[in-house]
């Protein structure tokens, strides 16, 4: 079968033994959660650590809990099924709970971790490949390679983030704690992300994402996560849309965000659609003109790349479609939206 | 603790076991290739197909991402594991899942069943009175390529079925007018 | 000849004990505990690991390799090269290209090339990278149209037809008058994709050679018969010093009819090694085997009256067939001989031609040569109702070639059930009162097929039988019977198991099938063209009957009664005259061992002469065919594209049901195959010729909340030759679930797709392109 590259696995029991084992190792050193991501990149030698820590045995890394001040805590080895099942998510964070359910199939989402998925190295048709298969293109930007076979010429690497959990955490304002050597550090998820499919995020190598948080959201929150797929169940977004729509007491819409992923190498905030729909109800015919106009705004920033698997035009045509009907979902206290 | 080869302790089917693998080994290997239990199969090396699919304390997970090292302390349930167990607690031959699929023709080439078994048996232990949408559900992480899933369903409903005293639904192929023609 | 006897539909005791209903496979159980051993579950003292370099280039010469760095590395036992295996192999021995690795030339990304064998897959891994390979780069053909004008360079070099690696050109009647003559004619293209089998069990095999010289194969094969005959072929050895098993298989579908490179490569190194070898193939290399069916560009012209009835067939087909020949010679022939039912073609031409391209060789996937043509003509018979007002399902009637008749190409119909189907499938999906009146988006299509239950054309062409079965009776009251035919999940092992208890009259607990081992079973073709059942199961019956005489015989003689009040069920020798003589079956052995020594029996089955009295006659030439409708329901998102398949009713002719639950898993199976070809699968190469996504991931095939709900109805037209009546189910179920969607896609939303798959994209386009054409803003459906 297609083996693993040879490595040793350490299997610390507190994040403060992980941390001494990887700042120890260096960047020779990986760490799994789930390892539904890792392992199969690793199957692919998209990287060869000669040490992989696991936060397996980890037990204060898992956890669903609401803090004093209202946010919702979620520790990064909390696993997807866990968050999607939650009904502390579900009420607080739908879109979260939505997004978690459509990760992968069943199993993975009872390995996989939101940690890891928020975490989730960017994909691309040309990379997620064996050594054999890059080898037989020369290989590609974001590993071994120097040319880009999506863009040509192309100087930086556009393999798309495909976490369907981050775009949903961007919309609820989350922040990640990270622990390293250095200490602790709140990172708020907006400003976690770099524009470069090689490495996406701001984060060492020997840091560690040991919890989630989500502030409190406001009474009158809507969230709704919608994606887009091949089949339904097991693939990962062609497109993802993650939106938040905070309405007040006789519904008129207070806050919108909408996050979309899998375009580019990190997820894209929307702009321009708080004028488009703050002030307006959550219903009726003024809503849908204003779904409308959000939807061709979209369309208009959102611009797939033949970088994941797929016909991109068609990802292209998805993007007003899949805004419009997750932004329903979300007025209506629906989703996921998935099913065509 | 670390190491390239060690002595894993894992708990197989209710028994503690100790074998010696390297530490990049992943679960579905060491069952495979060190224990012998090879009703896990291995079908698309990487997570896609969910025939490697055991139960970790219970619950459905791929065995080919899953770093043996990493479930040492957890108890790890294979296809081998359920008609023992069924019988260890006064039942007779096969686990009644197994037994189904058997009676429904859910077993075509077999090889991507020992996963779905255990999906369905981690439903029913979870669940005994799931709805269809349920099944189906839980088996979205198993792929086959000879049924249809049709028989498959059959076989789930079956073991429902006979596990709560409801009656199964007829399939297309058993109406009560003849199936004969010219 | 015994062999060509016919046995009757009937059953062999007046009525049937376990035939016709639901039974347990005979290996059901052991696949359900994990206890059912598959090729990579053997594992042997002392094996060693091999692994295969394969080619990184589409097209090119080697100019040299070094493996000397590899086999300095610790742990390699062996590496080897086209030069150790220099004798060229096919499946059909005609068209002998291919090599177990490469020499001197590779062929598309992904050929084989070197073999390392080694204490562990590791260290394998690491001495394929040090093997070093020079190559000089050829031009790769990626598009088969190219293959057809240039043949510089050639892909198989000494071809007097370059790149073409066959052409068929057939004409039945004069066609062209026909169509001159005909009120209406159509006449369009359409395009099938490639797709694979994506058998859940990776391809692998294991060999042993012992101290006595005798090479023994393991192998997730499904002819067991041709890889014999290739490795004696390939490695030089005297035939009987070869063994070929097939253990327990996950799944072929056609993906395991071939011989592979494998199973040459753990021959070679176990024999240079003096160690066993096992190869086990990743899921990427099983995509780069391939094998699946071939991307073909169908031109298809029809004649009719005005009342729908067909007057000629006109059909261009150009066939991509990847870099070898395979099983491409039938492919060619089938691509036009298995069009003539269950419609009659009054006159008939077709031109097919397949060419060399560098991809993934293609060869027969379950329905082969056949779907593709079928999917075309049945879309164009659509087109044609829709022109002429005609009822979809009635003009499929009117057409109607009939039971025991010829076609126009000569091939012998027997048993017929194609109205039946119909009539089935028009009644469970409610056709009449919702076919063209459900609402906008949604839709219902119907398609016919027929398909063979094997040929009389053998690959080796040979006087003997194509099923032989032996059967061993023991004191202990079993019987064994020994089966060349390979069981691939379809159930093979069971039908032999109950045709020997329904024959002798024993529990199904008292037979155990012994199959497709070469030292231990009787030849038999393997488990290709849909023939297992009807020709195994015929030889099955053969077999018993003469053991049969010889049981009835001893115990009329010691009841001292006439043989004819003799009953042999359920374990249990009855006389029908007086209810105080019974006895075990197991004491009827005794007794009939005692009289005859001891007790066994050979069957065997060879068709009788059949196909057209013209060079290629003989290939589509079936003793039976199978006959199937389709109604498919689709909805349409016509915001997104997308196209859901929420329904097949699937109507199938198999003669007598022996197993109506494993007939039943058939056709399921089938129907659900045809939709994800239609609807999600691709295989494909992308612009450098690499496979786009060789993995279970990237190749889509349908999650259990992607397939359709699947009616199987079963129709039985019991067959004159089958055993018992009984005909095929594999494969035929698949063609017309393909075309029903394509026509229920156009009641659905008015759009004819002709082009394969019906990805949204697609959908959206023609969709646009409809508004364009009709001038207006809303679609012509959209008003119902």
């Amino acid at each position: 079968m297609l083996r693993l590259p040879k490595f040793e696995v350490a299997t610390p029991t507190s994040v403060g033994e992980a941390i001494a084992l990887l700042a120890e190792a260096g960047p020779s050193a990986l760490v799994v959660a789930g390892g539904t991501d890792l392992l199969p990149n690793l199957k692919h030698e998209l990287a060869t650590p000669e040490l992989v820590v696991s936060l397996a045995a980890i037990r204060e890394l898992v956890g669903i809990r609401v803090d004093a001040d209202g946010a919702l805590a979620i520790g990064a080895m909390t696993t997807l099924a866990e968050v999607a099942a939650s009904e502390l998510v579900r009420t607080r964070a739908p879109a979260l709970a939505q997004a978690a359910s459509l990760v992968a199939g069943p199993q993975l989402r009872t390995m996989g971790t939101l940690g890891g998925n928020v975490l989730l190295d960017t994909r691309c048709q040309w990379i997620n490949q064996s050594y054999f298969w890059r080898s037989a293109l020369g290989f590609c930007l974001k590993k071994d390679g120097t040319k880009c076979h999506v863009v040509e010429g192309g100087q930086k690497c556009v393999a798309a983030a495909s976490n369907d959990t981050a775009p949903a955490l961007m919309t609820l304002g989350a922040t990640l704690e990270l622990e390293g050597a250095a200490g602790r550090r709140s990172q708020p998820l907006d400003d976690f992300w770099i524009a470069d499919g090689i490495y996406n995020k701001k984060l060492s190598h020997a840091e560690l994402l040991t919890e989630v948080r989500v502030p409190p959201t406001a009474a009158g929150h809507r969230g709704a996560y919608g994606k887009l797929r091949e089949r339904n169940s097991i693939d990962f977004p062609l497109l993802g849309v993650a939106v938040r729509l905070d309405v007040d007491a006789s519904e008129r819409v207070q806050a919108v965000d909408i996050v979309v992923t899998a375009l580019a190498a990190q997820p894209k905030r929307l702009a321009r659609v708080a004028e488009l729909l703050i002030g307006i109800a959550a219903h009726g015919a003024e809503f849908e003109r204003a779904v409308e106009a959000v939807a061709s705004t979209a369309a208009k920033q959102c611009h797939p790349l033949p970088n994941i698997p797929g016909d991109h035009e068609w990802r292209k045509a998805m993007v007003p479609v899949w805004v419009r009907r997750t932004l329903r979902a979300a007025a209506g206290r629906g989703g996921p939206v998935h099913e065509d | 603790m670390r190491g390239r080869m060690g002595l894993l302790h894992l708990r197989i089917n209710g028994d503690d076991v100790e074998v010696a693998a390297p530490s990049h080994w992943t679960l579905l290997e060491v069952l495979r290739y060190r224990l012998g239990l090879t009703g896990s199969k291995q079908g698309c090396d990487k997570g896609d197909c969910g025939a490697c699919t055991v139960l970790l304390d219970g619950k459905p997970v791929l065995s080919c991402l899953t770093l043996a090292r990493t479930v040492e302390g957890r108890a790890v349930t294979t296809i081998e594991g359920l008609m023992p167990a069924h019988v260890a607690a006064g039942g007779k031959g096969a686990d009644p899942v197994q037994d189904a699929f058997d009676r429904c023709g859910a077993l075509q080439c077999g090889f991507c069943q020992s996963g779905i078994m255990l999906s369905a048996r981690a439903l029913l232990d979870r669940n005994p009175n799931p709805s269809d949408e349920d099944v189906r559900a839980a088996l979205a992480g198993n792929l086959c390529r000879c049924t249809g899933y049709t028989q498959i369903y059959q076989a789930v409903e079956l073991a429902i079925a006979e596990a709560t005293g409801k009656r199964p639904t007829p399939r297309s192929w058993e109406s009560a007018e003849p199936r004969g023609s010219p | 000849m015994a062999a060509r006897d016919r046995h009757g539909k009937d059953a062999p005791w007046g009525e049937f004990a376990i035939v016709g209903k639901p039974q347990r496979k005979v290996d059901g159980l052991a696949k359900a505990t994990g206890a059912a051993i598959y090729a990579d579950d053997i594992a042997l003292p002392g094996m060693l690991h091999a692994k295969t370099l394969r080619s990184p280039h589409a097209h090119a010469r080697i100019v040299s390799i070094d493996a000397s760095k590899a086999l300095a590395l610790p742990g390699v036992h062996a590496v080897i090269t086209g030069k150790d295996l220099p004798v060229k192999y096919g499946v059909i021995p005609w068209t002998p290209d291919e090599n177990a690795l490469a020499v001197d030339k590779v062929r598309f990304i992904g050929d084989p090339v070197a073999a390392v064998a080694a204490v562990d897959e590791d260290t394998a891994n690491e001495a394929l990278k040090r093997i070093q390979v020079e190559y000089e780069l050829l031009h790769a053909y990626l598009d088969p149209r190219e293959s057809l004008t240039r043949h510089d360079p050639a892909i198989h070099e000494g071809r007097k037809e370059g790149n073409v690696s066959k052409n068929v050109l057939l004409e039945f009647g004069a066609v062209d008058q026909a169509l001159a003559t005909s009120d209406v004619i159509v006449e369009d293209e359409y395009t099938f994709h490639g797709t694979t089998h994506a058998a859940i069990e990776p391809h692998c095999a294991v060999a042993q050679y012992s101290a006595d010289c005798v090479l023994t194969v393991w192998s997730a094969t499904q002819i067991t018969h041709y890889v014999h005959r290739a490795l004696a072929r390939v490695l030089e050895l005297p035939p009987h010093k070869i063994r070929v098993v097939q253990p327990c298989l996950g799944g072929a579908f056609g993906g395991k009819s071939d011989p592979f490179s494998l199973e040459f490569c753990v021959a070679k190194l176990a024999m240079k090694t003096g160690r066993p070898v096992k190869m086990l193939y990743t899921r990427e290399e099983v995509f780069y085997c391939h094998r699946g069916r071939h991307p073909m560009q169908l031109r298809y012209r029809t004649g009719a009256s005005q009342d729908g009835k067909l007057q000629g067939v006109d059909a261009r087909v150009l066939i991509d067939g990847g870099s070898y020949s395979s099983f491409g010679l039938v492919t060619t022939y089938y691509a036009g001989q298995l069009l003539t039912g269950p419609y009659a073609f009054p006159t008939y031409r077709f031109d097919s031609t397949r060419v060399f391209t560098n991809k993934p060789p293609c060869g027969p996937k379950r329905g082969h040569g056949s779907v593709q043509p079928r999917f075309a003509f049945e879309v164009q018979l659509d087109q044609l109702a829709e022109k002429l007002a005609l009822d979809p399902i009635e003009i499929r009637r009117r057409n109607f070639v009939g039971e025991h008749t010829t076609t126009v190409n000569g091939q012998r119909i027997t048993s017929n059930g194609f109205l039946a189907c119909l009539d089935q499938v028009e009644r469970a999906s409610d056709w009449k009162t919702r076919h063209g009146k459900l609402p906008f988006g949604r839709g219902l299509g119907v398609a016919g097929s027929m398909y063979i239950s094997g040929t009389n054309y053998p690959v080796y062409p040979n006087q003997m039988p194509q099923a032989g079965i032996q059967l061993k009776v023991d004191r202990s009251g079993l019987v064994l019977a020994f089966t060349g035919g390979n069981d691939i999940g379809q159930g093979s092992n069971s039908v032999v198991q109950y045709i020997v208890a329904e024959e002798l009259g024993l529990a199904l607990d008292q037979v155990r099938v012994v199959a497709a081992d070469t030292d231990l079973c009787p030849v038999d073709l393997g488990a290709y063209s849909s023939r297992v059942t009807f020709m195994v199961g015929n030889a099955t019956i053969d077999a018993c009957r003469k053991l049969r005489t010889e049981l009835v015989e001893a115990l009329a003689a010691h009841w001292k009664i006439d043989a004819k009040r003799v009953r042999l069920i359920h374990g249990e020798a009855l006389d029908l005259e007086d209810s105080t003589h019974h006895l075990p079956i197991v004491e009827v052995f005794h007794l009939a061992e005692e009289r005859f020594d001891t007790l066994g029996a050979t069957g065997s089955y060879n068709t009788p002469e059949l196909g057209g009295p013209y060079r290629g006659g003989t290939i589509g030439a079936s003793p039976a065919y199978s006959f199937t409708a389709h109604v498919a329901e689709v909805t349409v998102d016509v915001e997104t594209g997308r196209v859901r398949c929420e329904k097949v009713w699937i109507a199938h002719d198999c003669g007598r049901a022996l197993n109506p639950m494993l007939v039943a898993g058939q056709m399921e199976g089938s129907a659900y195959m045809g939709v994800a070809e239609a609807l999600m699968e691709e295989h494909t190469v992308n612009r450098f010729g690499l496979h786009r996504g060789p993995s279970l991931l990237d190749y889509r095939i349908p999650t259990s909340v992607d397939t359709p709900e699947l009616a199987a109805l079963i129709v039985e037209s019991l067959d004159p030759e089958g055993p018992y009546g009984s005909k095929e189910a594999g494969e035929g179920p698949l063609h017309p679930s393909i075309p029903a969607i394509s026509n229920a896609i156009f009641d659905a939303v008015g759009i004819r797709l002709k082009h394969l798959p019906f990805t949204p994209g697609k959908v959206l386009a023609a969709l646009a392109e409809l508004r364009a054409h009709s001038g207006e803003p809303t679609l012509a459906g959209e008003a119902r």
